[in-house]
């Protein structure tokens, strides 16, 4: 029993499970949040498209309600709501009148490629300050480390706004208008990657101090290894291990911290259609975006896992 | 003529070769991509929003269009003939239009789409059109292959003029049969420019309709346009979009920010509309207690230096608007009344002992009846840029002295479109505007509530039959003199009771490169730009 416990198979089955429960209940508060918000949803719809406010006519009202089914009972409009998304559908959007399943799919590559790539970033600043910095008691390791607390806290928001005035507006090494091209790809992903190498560089480097004392090191130093191979070769893989389990928290901050960069760097991706959706109340959008989000944060976390496990074998799945 | 002075041209710094333009060739002027940096993306490519008349613009044309000097002058209506009762229009169509998906643009077509935005049709129905014509409207129809009429019920005079608007620009009927699921991606008319792809998140593309033959009176040329499309960016981010144009990634932009106010207009070519219709303002509500009172309304209008307010708040780059009723690009403004209730603290005192508020309590706000004079103000950045809100709390402050304690409640778009704060319980003032060519707003405005419905747009709740009397007798007075006067009765009858207060207007601003030659503003109701007759002198 115990020994079927800790198979792969079972362990992969249990994943899956709790990995449908967690977007079963992303998808059942998306729902119950647009219920609970204040406001008529017919209203926020007739308004946010015309630009106007107050009390619409109740025939305009009554169209919508008809429209999007709002004048059923709420069991009945949650049963179809999980019923459709069963089906692959999310629903049509209030405002674009598309469905919402194709918008998401045609902005959601280049918010990954972003989040993707200031996660390499973040860890290839955080692998390389560590290997430098950590155990050495120097005035480039003091300023450095220094350096790194302050990307831990500086909100990329505004760093985002420093990046581009900087180097785009006033520089004019990168383009202020980037689109997707891979040049207007590097201020986005320093904006994002900054702050994360600073808490990556933080916990590495804690490790990695903490492995730089063990005895194996002292014995492999002993063998004539060079200081920078023990650190590159022994030390890194054991400090690594916080950080990899960090990674999986960090793609889940990067893919919501990239919507705000989005929106500074007018980059295509979830950002903007998000900004556009909350603020008009575009609730399939929203839980759409939402219902994406969990899964590839399930997704994500069972990547962490696994790579967990290669990286130290020791541990177990469990 | 007023307007005219509006138009801003920061003409002083372009290189002396400008001049030299004169005559050239239409072959020299031809090509290049105008890439222009827009500020809202809006969630569909034509409607009811002034974020989507900008788009609209640029690919579907009017029947009729509004110089200038608001003289409605032809479009896809070559003349018309008006009946002596005022209730028969009888249009002649321009022949050989096409729209751009190959249907004939006749009269059964536009008929099509005006029936079509009085009806129910949620794919057809126009909200900007039908508060203006629900009342009057009777029916469109075709007559003959080349000539509409457009029968109304009562006399409607300023008909003409929401023609004119871009929202109201004429639909391919066959195009929009596809629903609004296609058409709000790749709508289709019969503009100099057709929608190319719709880059959600980044930009529109226009490509050159080829065969355009159908421009308005107002435009510089006739037949196709010289450049070949529009990269239409949205750049919400105003670092971004001035940025953009500076380091020369884009050709054009439109807001520039207040604080680059002073610097764009010492460098580059600005072109700049103050929108007609109903100015930002405060509107009071009338409806209860404190502001069912004249005198105290007036007296929260004598205790705020709202020019000072707008000024500081501003830097410069909006006007100051005393005149709560209409805006000052409207043909019927009244100059005077842009400087109505200016800032007298003395008098402000005067009128609230005069309304019985005359204890205080110990925080020196003023207090009748035990209830102490709170105003509720709420609003939306939906509505306000940025800078508006410091000219609220420069409001706040200076009112204090009065003793009026003023609350602000700012709220998010989504809650202000759901109604939050905007409840009869909810607020003393809100702030808003409602862009039009000029006092055919009134209606829209002030329209009292009828047969239990009410009027979703009177946010002051003000209900004067005299004044609806008066605005009705306009629209049906067929005097063009006569007409300007009673609005201008109206108008003056809105400042003196003051359920509306002024503040500034609303504006659309664009800076230009110097190589792109005339980019203009349509005066047809919102200053949408035009790239149409736009072309790069440098053969760009």
């Amino acid at each position: 029993m115990k020994i079927a416990a800790h198979h792969p198979i079972v362990w992969f089955a249990r994943r899956i499970f709790s990995g449908v429960v967690v977007v079963w209940a992303a998808a059942t508060f998306a729902f119950l949040i647009q219920c609970v918000l204040p406001g008529d949803r017919a209203q926020i719809i007739i308004n946010a498209t015309s630009g106007n406010v107050g009390v619409a006519s109740s025939a305009e009202l009554a169209a919508i309600n008809a429209k999007y089914g709002f004048d059923q009972p709420l069991a009945v409009q949650y049963g179809k709501y999980i019923l459709r998304i069963l089906h692959g559908d999310f629903g049509e959007s209030y405002q674009q009148h598309r469905p919402v399943a194709g918008i998401i799919a045609e902005q959601i590559g280049p918010t990954i490629i972003l989040a993707v790539t200031a996660l390499l970033f973040a860890w290839i600043i955080a692998v390389l300050t560590t290997l430098f910095i950590a155990g050495r008691d120097n005035m480039w390791a003091k300023l450095l480390n220094d350096t790194q607390v302050f990307f831990a806290t500086a909100p990329p928001y505004w760093l985002a706004t420093i990046l581009l005035v900087v180097f785009a507006v006033k520089l004019r090494i990168f383009p202020v208008i980037g689109g997707s091209s891979p040049a207007g790809l590097i201020l986005p992903t320093l904006a994002l990657a900054l702050e994360l190498s600073g808490f990556f560089g933080q916990v590495v480097q804690n490790e990695f101090t903490r492995v730089l004392e063990q005895p194996f090191v002292t014995s492999a130093r002993a063998r004539g290894m060079s200081d920078f191979g023990v650190r590159l070769r022994h030390v890194l893989r054991h400090a690594a291990l916080p950080g990899i389990s960090l990674s999986g928290w960090a793609l889940g901050k990067l893919l919501s911290g990239a919507i705000l960069i989005e929106v500074v760097f007018a980059r295509q991706g979830l950002g903007g259609v998000l900004v556009a959706a909350t603020s008009s109340r575009d609730v399939p959008i929203v839980s759409g975006a939402v219902l994406v989000s969990a899964g590839l944060f399930v997704l994500v976390s069972l990547i962490v896992d696994l790579t967990y496990r290669v990286v130290d074998p020791r541990i177990r799945l469990t | 003529m007023k307007v005219a002075l509006l138009v801003l041209l920061g003409l002083s710094q372009l290189p002396s070769s400008i001049h030299a333009q004169e005559g050239v060739a239409g072959s020299v002027k031809r090509g290049g991509v105008i890439r222009y940096g827009h500020f809202q993306e809006p969630a569909c490519l034509f409607g009811g929003w002034v974020q989507q008349w900008y788009l609209q613009r640029q690919y579907s044309d009017n029947l009729v269009a509004r110089s200038e000097d608001g003289k409605i002058v032809p479009w896809l209506a070559e003349s018309w003939t008006i009946s002596d009762d005022k209730k028969i229009y009888t249009f002649e169509i321009k022949p050989n239009v096409k729209f751009t998906d190959g249907t004939s643009l006749d009269a059964q077509a536009i008929a099509d789409n005006i029936n079509g935005w009085l009806s129910s049709a949620p794919d057809l129905r126009n909200p900007t059109a039908a508060p203006y014509l629900s009342d009057s409207f009777e029916s469109a129809t075709a007559i003959a292959p080349l000539k509409l009429q457009v029968t109304l019920k009562v006399p409607f005079q300023p008909l003409l003029n929401v023609f004119a608007q871009s929202s109201q620009g004429i639909l391919s009927p066959s195009a929009l049969k596809r629903g609004l699921a296609v058409n709000c991606e790749n709508p289709v008319g019969s503009g100099p420019f057709i929608v190319d792809k719709w880059r959600h998140g980044r930009e529109v593309t226009f490509r050159r309709n080829p065969d355009y033959n159908s421009a308005p009176a107002t435009a510089k040329h006739q037949g196709p346009a010289y450049i070949d499309g529009i990269s239409w960016k949205f750049l919400p981010d105003q670092t971004v979009r001035y940025g953009s144009f500076i380091a020369g990634e884009t050709d054009a932009i439109y807001d520039i920010p207040a604080i680059a106010w002073k610097e764009a207009n010492s460098r580059f070519p600005l072109l700049r509309h103050i929108t007609g219709g109903t100015p930002l303002r405060l509107a009071l509500y009338t409806a209860r207690p404190p502001f069912d009172d004249v005198l105290v309304r007036k007296a929260f209008a004598y205790s705020t230096d709202r020019k000072a307010a707008v000024d500081t708040s501003f830097l410069g780059s909006l006007p100051f608007e005393g005149n709560g009723a209409l805006s000052q690009s409207s043909p019927e403004y009244l100059p005077e009344l842009g400087q109505s209730y200016t800032y007298d603290i003395r008098k402000a005192n005067q009128l609230l002992d005069q309304a019985g508020w005359t204890e205080r309590n110990p925080s020196g706000v003023r207090v009748k009846n035990g209830n102490p004079l709170i105003v509720r103000v709420s609003y939306s950045n939906a509505f306000l840029k940025p800078d508006g809100e410091q000219a609220l709390q420069v409001i706040q402050q200076q009112a204090r002295a009065a003793g009026f304690d003023v609350r602000l409640q700012p709220t998010n778009p989504a809650d202000f479109f759901a109604g939050k704060n905007l409840g009869p319980d909810d607020y003393e003032i809100v702030l808003l505007y409602w862009v039009a060519p000029g006092a055919e707003i009134f209606r829209i405005s002030w329209k009292p509530d009828q047969k239990g419905e009410t009027n979703r747009f009177n946010p002051s709740r003000y209900q004067d039959l005299t004044l609806w009397d008066i605005i009705q007798r306009a629209e049906q007075e067929l005097n063009g003199a006569q007409r300007v006067a009673l609005y201008q009765q109206a108008e003056r009858k809105i400042v003196d009771e003051a359920p509306v207060i002024g503040l500034t207007v609303l504006d659309v601003t664009l800076a230009t490169k110097p190589n792109l030659k005339d980019v203009w503003l349509d005066r047809g109701s919102v200053g949408e730009p035009v790239f149409y007759d736009a072309y790069f002198d440098d053969g760009k």
